[in-house]
């Protein structure tokens, strides 16, 4: 996991969640970890070629309550993918659940591999 | 801080931490430590400690409390395919808390929201500090 240093705009930790691709026949799963993060805090955007994925971590805490030992913070997710021509870009699906964001990226129709049936003549 | 008298034993740890740090100032925890990340925190009457599991299940995680330890296990498992780029640590994990002061061990709960696991351990009554009044004589 690569970490950008703290902002100072921001006050907050940047983090570049840790994903996960799976290829299969119809297209590529994204599996994003982004602990803490609700669907409300989550932005996806597609700039032409660009997927950008931004999200902020917050955790609540019990009234008076006090940190002894801390390993991890609160922060600002933030990754930036570049998709292949052949994902269909109308067809992006994403889904949010405990904590890990799924986003499946279809291949396009005419790029799926075809097979071709050989006539003997 | 040589004897620490709070609510965990951390000392072997907390000595690497500051081994670790002088070493290598910049390095921020995150991803370094072990898996789950946990913080600890503490009011008067509660322990809480909190992991972030993103994708795990409370069904995926067993929780055990004996005399002096929390034990967190449980196993991570990814989908199976293809992998184009693999960078979230899969498979089997255990961390153990030390705690330091007696806890209800009849009512910890346990939930998972948002991939962040959080374990409430109320203290028992014999571990809250008491005011003793001393009458001047």
């Amino acid at each position: 996991m690569s970490i950008e240093y703290q902002n100072d705009e921001t006050k907050l930790e940047k983090f570049s969640p840790s994903t996960d691709i799976v290829e299969s026949e119809h297209g590529f799963f994204m599996y994003m970890d982004l602990p803490g993060v609700c669907r409300e805090a989550l932005t996806i955007d597609l700039d032409e070629n660009t997927l950008i994925i931004s999200a902020k971590s917050a955790t609540t805490l019990a009234d008076d309550e006090k940190y002894i030992d801390q390993e991890f913070s609160d922060g600002e997710y933030s990754r930036r993918f570049t998709i292949a021509d052949v994902v269909d870009r109308e067809n992006i699906k994403a889904n949010l659940k405990d904590g890990v964001l799924e986003l499946f990226l279809p291949k396009k129709q005419e790029v799926k591999p075809r097979k071709i049936e050989i006539t003997s003549g | 801080m040589v004897i620490d008298f709070g609510s965990f034993y951390n000392f072997p740890y907390e000595f690497d931490k500051i081994f670790h740090d002088v070493f290598n100032p910049h390095h921020y925890r995150r991803g370094k430590a072990s898996y789950p990340p946990l913080n600890i925190g503490e009011d008067e009457n509660k322990i809480f400690i909190r992991a972030e599991v993103p994708g795990i299940s409370i069904d995926d995680v067993e929780i055990t409390i004996t005399a002096k330890d929390l034990v967190i296990k449980g196993e991570r498992k990814l989908p199976e395919g293809r992998y184009f780029r693999q960078e979230r640590p899969s498979g089997i994990f255990q961390r153990i808390v030390s705690i330091n002061t007696p806890v209800d061990a009849n009512n910890v709960t346990a939930s998972i929201k948002d991939g962040i696991l959080t374990i409430v351990l109320p203290k028992s009554e014999a571990s809250r500090p008491k005011k003793v009044d001393i009458a001047i004589g």
